[in-house]
């Protein structure tokens, strides 16, 4: 088909088919469907206004996929069956291909029409589970369903490349694979058919200039879209994806529908619904200058052994990016984000020591409990409401959480990364954040330092350790004499003998060893080493005993015969030893061997200071032990360990 | 700031192992009436004036 000028069959206002691959155009004048076929233009039908929209995405936008350029020439909202609306747009490339841009919850997904090869069925609606891989789509690598819904076609403009009839129902399932690989199958066909592309940022497709539609927050009034409850003012950050709003003028819960608001229930008070620290409206600068304004904060609970445990959540947005949550619980605090379930690698089976990956990290199942919504405030893009429970599980590799919320229809998984109060009152400009209490699942351990920084100096005295080993050179002996001390006076007056001259090296340690023939008696001698030129005395203690017999363990010994002492370098030069020494055996003489040795390699030095350095690693070690005991006793699966 | 601290005793640490080994002291003296003192490891004697 070409390109056709017509008028509208509705308003007859002039309109124009642009793109040869568009079936429907909506009439901007009247907003009817108009749908060319071969004889005639048909009216299909009006469509609703588009939703008010922070999108950064308009008609008329330019960008590049994979080299070619598009242009983004129609748009169709629709409608989830549980509330929300998302954004299919039209992308006509250059080069013919015709692709979809979707837009969801800030998220975008180029997807194009993939044929399914001859011979290959698609499971059929009813059987598709959430959860389950479609391999009969060609791709590279597995796609899982994450989602299967009816969406209803509520509005359009410009022009569409399908028969867009309004407010007709589809059937749809969503899929996603490694490497952000994305897929639709659209149910409305018979065959179905399949849409396969992968999830994009703006930036990738040449759209990153593209900015959102900067409006003040929509302020509905009392005569016109106030509270349908108590007609007090309401403010919607995001217009165009809230589905329930909360009154804080009456505590109600409201209904959102393209901004219509309509009355849903009271809220009712929770123990801990008046402990938010954080207001809806307050913006923060997140890390990589990204700027998230809080538009809903709820309460969530757990009971574990008939204790409830309650913690505060914070609905971040930013139109750019999309949705994020800020989670505070006994006052630690943790930014998450969604993350692509086929992208997890899941534990075969849920359970004590089970590990989830992701991002290349291992997670370990910290918790299983059923989460159920306690308190609401602000605005939220799905059909919340109190007491909603889903089945979340948890898993730990700190600083990372990886959480699983699991419905009978949906899964999703989010990644939390784990806040100190000085980020978080940094990026909101707050202070005085109330100190955490306990360990938090994924808080990480801070003093790592004492055994990765502190294991520095151990392993360099290892390796200088080793290094000097040939350096201090090998034992040497420069006096090795017998002698002999004479009878003794009495049993307290020594006797004394003079060895040879020898001489000593400057620079190395000197051992002094001493053998006695004692037996069952003792001999305490008393050395001193005589620097010959300067008389200047270094002395030392050998004391010898050697004690044996046997009892009713057997033969036992006590002591040694033979005795050292090492002292540290001396000055080089000619040296004497004198030897004193009294003995239990006085009354008889006491032969005595001596030796005198250099540069003897005793370890103890090394030992000294390997023992200095160790106890900074020691104490961190103890502290990560305790550390993570705290830690995994708050876990249900403690009893798995500690990581 | 305690991570800097520690590596400068660290350092102090190796470069007095490494002094003592090459000028021959001993850090733990075992003779007990030696220039550095007490004995660092007291061979637990009995006897002896």
């Amino acid at each position: 088909m070409s390109v056709l000028a017509a008028n509208c069959p509705s308003c007859a206002a002039p309109i124009e088919f642009k793109k040869g691959s568009t079936l429907v155009l909506v009439c901007p004048y009247c907003r009817s469907a108009i749908a060319r076929t071969d004889r005639k233009l048909e009216d299909l039908g009006k469509v609703a206004e588009i939703a008010d929209s922070q999108s950064p995405l308009k008609l008329g936008l330019k960008g590049e996929f994979k080299g070619n350029k598009f242009e983004l020439t129609g748009r169709a909202q629709l409608k989830h069956e549980l509330g929300g609306y998302w954004d299919e747009w039209y992308a006509t490339f250059s080069n013919g291909w015709v692709g979809w841009l979707a837009e969801a919850q800030g998220r975008f997904y180029m997807t194009f029409f993939q044929p399914i090869p001859a011979g290959a069925a698609l499971p059929g609606f009813d059987e598709i589970e959430v959860g389950k891989y479609v391999p009969q789509i060609p791709s590279d690598g597995p796609l899982m369903v994450l989602e299967k819904g009816v969406a209803t076609a509520v509005a359009a403009d410009g022009e569409i490349p399908y028969q867009l009839v309004p407010n007709e129902q589809s059937r749809y399932a969503d899929l996603s694979g490694t490497g952000d690989q994305f897929a639709t199958i659209d149910y409305s066909m018979s065959p179905p058919w399949v849409f396969l592309g992968k999830q994009v940022t703006l930036e990738e497709i040449g759209l990153g200039d593209a900015r959102p539609v900067q409006r003040e927050a929509r302020r509905t009034t009392a005569a016109g879209m106030g509270c349908p409850n108590c007609g007090g003012p309401l403010s919607l950050t995001a217009p165009d994806k809230a589905e329930r709003v909360s009154c804080p003028n009456c505590s109600s819960l409201l209904d959102v529908n393209q901004g219509n608001l309509k009355y849903f229930k009271a809220l009712e008070p929770c123990p801990t619904s008046d402990q938010f620290l954080l207001k809806v409206g307050q913006e923060g600068t997140f890390p990589g200058d990204v700027k998230f304004r809080i538009i809903g904060r709820m309460v969530r609970s757990v009971t574990i052994d008939g204790t409830t445990y309650y913690w505060h959540e914070y609905l971040l947005y930013n139109p750019m990016v999309g949705f994020r949550w800020l989670v505070h619980s006994d006052n630690h605090w943790n930014f998450v984000e969604p993350v692509n379930p086929a992208e997890v690698e899941m534990p075969a089976a849920i359970g004590s020591g089970a590990r989830a990956g992701y991002n290349g990290h291992s997670f370990k199942i910290f918790q299983d409990a059923p989460a159920s919504v306690r308190y609401v405030d602000g605005e939220f893009y799905w059909r919340v409401e109190q007491g909603e429970t889903v089945r979340a599980v948890d898993y730990v590799a700190a600083p990372l959480m990886l959480s699983q919320e699991m419905t009978p229809g949906e899964m999703n998984w989010s990644a939390g990364v784990y806040m100190t109060n000085d980020e978080v009152e940094k990026i909101f400009g707050v202070s005085g954040l109330p100190r955490p209490w306990g360990i938090a699942p994924n808080q990480p351990f801070t003093a790592s330092w004492y055994y990765t920084w502190g294991a520095i100096p151990l392993l360099l005295l290892v390796i200088v350790g080793i290094f000097m080993l040939p350096l201090s050179g090998s034992t040497t002996t420069v006096l090795s004499q017998k002698m002999e001390l004479p009878p003794m006076a009495n049993a307290t007056q020594p006797q004394a003998v003079f060895s040879q001259q020898f001489e000593l090296k400057a620079n190395r340690n000197v051992r002094i060893r001493a053998n006695a023939p004692v037996s069952n008696s003792w001999a305490d001698l008393d050395v001193d080493l005589i620097n010959d030129q300067s008389q200047e005395v270094e002395s030392v203690n050998v004391p010898i005993e050697y004690y044996s017999g046997t009892d009713s363990d057997g033969a036992w010994t006590e002591g040694n015969q033979t005795e050292d002492a090492t002292v540290s370098s001396l000055p080089a030069g000619k040296y004497t030893l004198r030897v004193e020494g009294t003995w239990q055996n006085w009354q008889q003489s006491m032969p005595v061997s001596v030796s005198v040795a250099q540069g003897v390699n005793r370890g103890v030095n090394f030992f000294c200071a390997f023992l200095v350095l160790l106890i900074v690693p020691v104490i961190g070690l103890i502290r990560k032990v305790s550390f993570e005991s705290r830690r995994w006793s708050e876990s249900m699966f403690s009893s798995s360990g500690g990581e | 700031m305690a991570k800097i601290l520690y590596l400068i005793f660290g350092m102090f640490v190796l470069v007095l192992y490494t002094s003592a080994a090459w000028f021959g002291w001993e850090l733990a003296n075992s003779g007990s009436k030696s220039r550095l003192g007490v004995p660092f490891f007291y061979s637990g004697f009995r006897g002896g004036k």
